[in-house]
């Protein structure tokens, strides 16, 4: 009895060790030999509060540190440098595309669907700056984001089809192993992927992987595919981290209210009577 | 059964109680009672949005100039409910809309009753909208 | 009250509503109200009782489905939809008749109403002209292809989703007063700034999500799923998501204030009981006029009590009791078996496409900008 317990902590330090040495080498490993909990139907339990923390929402390429939009809220507002998130080379816009992100550059203090408190589609949702919770049970996946409270179903049973677009797709889901990966359609053409414009069409397909890496981390990869505005697919990655307080949770920063001025202020009575 | 006003006001007094006293969506403070309109229009794109749909329609004026109008309806959830898509009204079928303009004397009017030129009111009823490429009901996954 | 605050606080009825907004406020009554019982009224024998938690169901060999961990399972799709009232009607007994309930349930018929909307006349078949006089009055609603309030009225022959003796929203004379001054005011600004709009023109909050959860006009519809720790429920107005933790812990820190608050459950036995503190004022009060946050503030302290309890394959019972010293005169309790439903919950982005509130404050500045030019537009 002795010698098999040995033997199981014998195994369960390697795979350990195994799973930290994966993890540790390259960020788009589509399997992982970490073994973490597992759901009562065997697959792994990504239940929990994640978050992202990287700079991908100012701007999901490379990026220098960069002076903010608005004077008086100084260092506040200034950007701050990322190695980026996308995988290869520059985003692979096609000509009329890359006029149309500079556009948007140009226009971004005021064009930015985020300044209004618009759902930020995915994958935006998955790296803005606040927490978002996977309830993950036998009826399905629910990821629920605290930013405008943006929400999505992930269908695990047959996939299905939407009857028309919606800010936050259409997500069909499956197991691939350990890797949950979920395919995303039917998203609308009014959501962009960072702050600097980067957009696309309503023919926006975003193909993910999750892979739990260990208890902690999930890696996250999205296959952005969009025939309308890049020339060919491409990849981002990066690292989900779990919140792990005590008493995490995820609270509301329901935005509209905060967005109204914005939005209908000059529509604003001028004098009382 | 013909239903007698009253009865229709009693009705929609206990559906009404159900819901708590909400100014739901004013319509009296988008619209103007004073400005009905009827448009017979070719429908140009229709909006599947939140909180209301936006039927988007191009008037043809008797002198021949063209007059773009949005028609608000109400939320395509309920629509998709009953089978149809963002694909069920395509661009170029014909709909006459009774309803009455906005206050802001925009091009903006409440699609109140909303019909194909034969009377059948759009989306009622099983057989879809009855215009080209319009597919039977069915319910899309979800 | 005049015609145009009548229509402003209609909710998209049919025709004129003004004769429905006054049974709505006189709590002259004060009932002692116990909060809600765990097990459903049971003042009147004849009416198809919702079976106690975790007795078999009259479906032979039915027996409330568990979760991997052992709790009654909670999860799919559900709707609260229905023709049954929040408040009591007048004269109304606490239990309807079966005949009481075919007569609501015939008016709240869609294809009925549909008949209602052909029977006000058929426009013409084909008119090039644009503008025609109106042939009805009022500026309407919604045709009946929009209403999503079902059929059926409570399968617990209740005359209201409100129980207990008076069937009422059980308002202090403060409230009351508050209200009748509220309305003067909204009356006076009806459209000054989008906070002057209720909490769902604003597209900020609906009914369904509460707590409590109640019906309203369309998208009555719910996803709940369920772990050991997390009962989330997914409400299709607008796309809210009520986390109900059940890990033991206390509720947050009261300093934090939110449009659905916080809410802790647990089991006990077949019953999950959630209580829900920490709303904010901005939230509104069951009753107080459709939650323009800045005139009809909750006052911080509101709580709910809610109980989901599985009863049969497709039901879940749920109740819920209401606290809100100095709104109410006392607790106030409800009741709604909701019901499975097997059409799909879809996403309601709101803000994103809320047109109506531009033209709403645009319509209020032109019609301003018109009175100070001297025309005469109404």
């Amino acid at each position: 009895m002795g010698m098999n317990r040995l033997l199981v902590l014998a195994l369960a330090v390697a795979l350990t060790a195994s799973a930290q040495t994966q993890s540790s080498q390259s960020p788009s490993q589509s399997q992982s030999a970490y073994r973490g909990p597992r759901t009562p139907g065997g697959k792994p339990d990504l239940n929990g509060i994640w978050q992202a923390m990287n700079t991908a929402n100012w701007d999901i390429q490379a990026h220098s540190a960069a002076p903010g939009r608005i004077v008086a809220l100084g260092a506040q507002d200034a950007m701050p440098a990322g190695l980026g998130v996308v995988e290869g080379g520059p985003l692979p816009y096609l000509p009329e595309a890359l006029a149309k992100k500079k556009e948007n550059f140009e226009n971004r203090l005021t064009a930015d669907p985020e300044l209004k408190c618009f759902m930020p589609g995915v994958p935006r949702a998955m790296y803005q700056p606040f927490p978002f919770q996977i309830v993950q049970s036998t009826t399905g996946i629910l990821m629920v984001y605290e930013f405008a409270e943006a929400v999505r179903t992930i269908n695990m049973g047959k996939p299905t089809q939407s009857p028309g677009d919606t800010w936050m797709g259409w997500s069909n889901g499956r197991w691939d192993g350990d890797t949950l990966v979920i395919d995303v359609t039917s998203q609308n053409d009014q959501t962009w992927f960072d702050r600097v414009g980067d957009f696309h069409s309503d023919a926006l397909h975003v193909v993910e992987r999750f892979v739990p890496v260990s208890s902690g981390i999930i890696q996250y990869e999205a296959t952005i595919t969009d025939p309308k505005t890049f020339s060919r697919p491409w990849k981002m990655s990066m690292p989900l981290y779990r919140h792990v307080e005590k008493n995490a949770q995820l609270l509301e920063f329901k935005c509209v209210e905060f967005a109204e001025e914005l939005v209908y202020g000059s529509l604003r009575r001028k004098s009382e009577q | 059964m013909k239903h007698t006003r009253a009865a229709i006001v009693a009705g929609t007094c206990l559906m009404l109680a159900g819901v708590p006293v909400l100014a739901h969506h004013a319509f009296q403070a988008e619209f103007d009672a004073n400005r009905p309109v009827t448009l017979r229009g070719t429908v140009t794109k229709m909006e599947w949005i939140n909180p209301h749909a936006w039927i988007h329609i191009e008037v043809k004026e008797p002198d021949g100039k063209i007059t773009p109008w949005m028609i608000e309806a109400g939320t395509p959830n309920t629509l998709y409910r009953r089978g149809f898509t963002k694909e069920s009204l395509a661009p170029g079928v014909v709909i006459v809309v009774q309803g009455y303009q906005a206050k802001n004397g925009s091009n903006h009017a409440n699609g109140r009753d909303v019909t194909l030129p034969d009377g059948r009111t759009l989306f009622m009823g099983s057989s879809g909208t009855g215009a080209p490429g319009d597919k039977p009901e069915k319910k899309p996954g979800g | 009250m005049t015609s145009q605050s009548v229509a402003r606080l209609a909710a998209g009825a049919f025709v004129a509503v003004g004769v429905c907004l006054v049974p709505l406020r006189l709590p002259a009554q004060a009932p002692a109200q116990a909060p809600g019982a765990a097990a459903p009224s049971t003042a009147r024998p004849a009416a198809p009782k919702p079976r106690p938690a975790g007795e078999k169901g009259a479906a032979r060999g039915w027996t409330v489905p568990r979760t991997p961990d052992g709790k009654p399972d909670l999860q799919g799709l559900w709707t609260n939809a229905t023709v049954t009232p929040l408040e009591r009607p007048d004269g109304a007994k606490e239990f309807a008749t079966a005949e009481e309930l075919a007569a609501l349930e015939k008016r709240g018929n869609r294809d009925e109403q549909a008949k209602a909307d052909a029977e006000r006349g058929t426009p013409a078949a084909s008119t090039e002209t644009p503008a025609a006089p109106a042939r009805r009055n009022g500026i309407g609603d919604y045709n009946a292809i929009w209403w999503e309030l079902g059929k059926k009225a409570l399968e617990n022959s209740r005359s209201s989703i409100i129980t207990g003796p008076s069937g009422k929203l059980p308002h202090t004379p403060e409230t009351v007063q508050r209200l009748a001054a509220n309305r003067e005011y909204e009356r006076l600004h009806p459209a000054d700034g989008p906070e002057f709009r209720d909490n769902i023109e604003r597209c900020l909050a609906w009914i369904t999500s509460g707590p409590p959860m109640l019906p309203t006009f369309y998208n009555n519809t719910y996803k709940i799923y369920q772990t050991p720790k997390t009962v989330a429920i997914l409400v299709e107005m607008i796309h809210d998501v009520r986390l109900i933790h059940l890990d033991g812990s206390a509720h947050s820190s009261p300093a934090v204030r939110q449009w659905m608050g916080d809410s802790r459950g647990h089991w006990e036995g077949d019953t999950l009981v959630v209580e829900t503190v920490n709303i904010n004022s901005k939230r509104g009060y069951i009753g107080g006029g459709g939650g323009r946050s800045g005139i009809a503030p909750n006052n911080d302290k509101m709580k709910v009590t809610e109980r989901f309890t599985r009863t049969a394959a497709d039901t879940i019972m749920y109740q819920f009791t209401v606290e809100n010293p100095g709104i109410y005169t006392g607790p106030w309790s409800g009741e709604i078996p909701m019901k499975a439903t097997d059409e799909p919950l879809y996403e309601y982005a709101c803000h994103e496409g809320n047109y109506a509130m531009h033209d709403i404050l645009s319509g209020a500045r032109a019609d301003e900008a018109a009175a100070a030019k001297g025309k005469e537009k109404k």
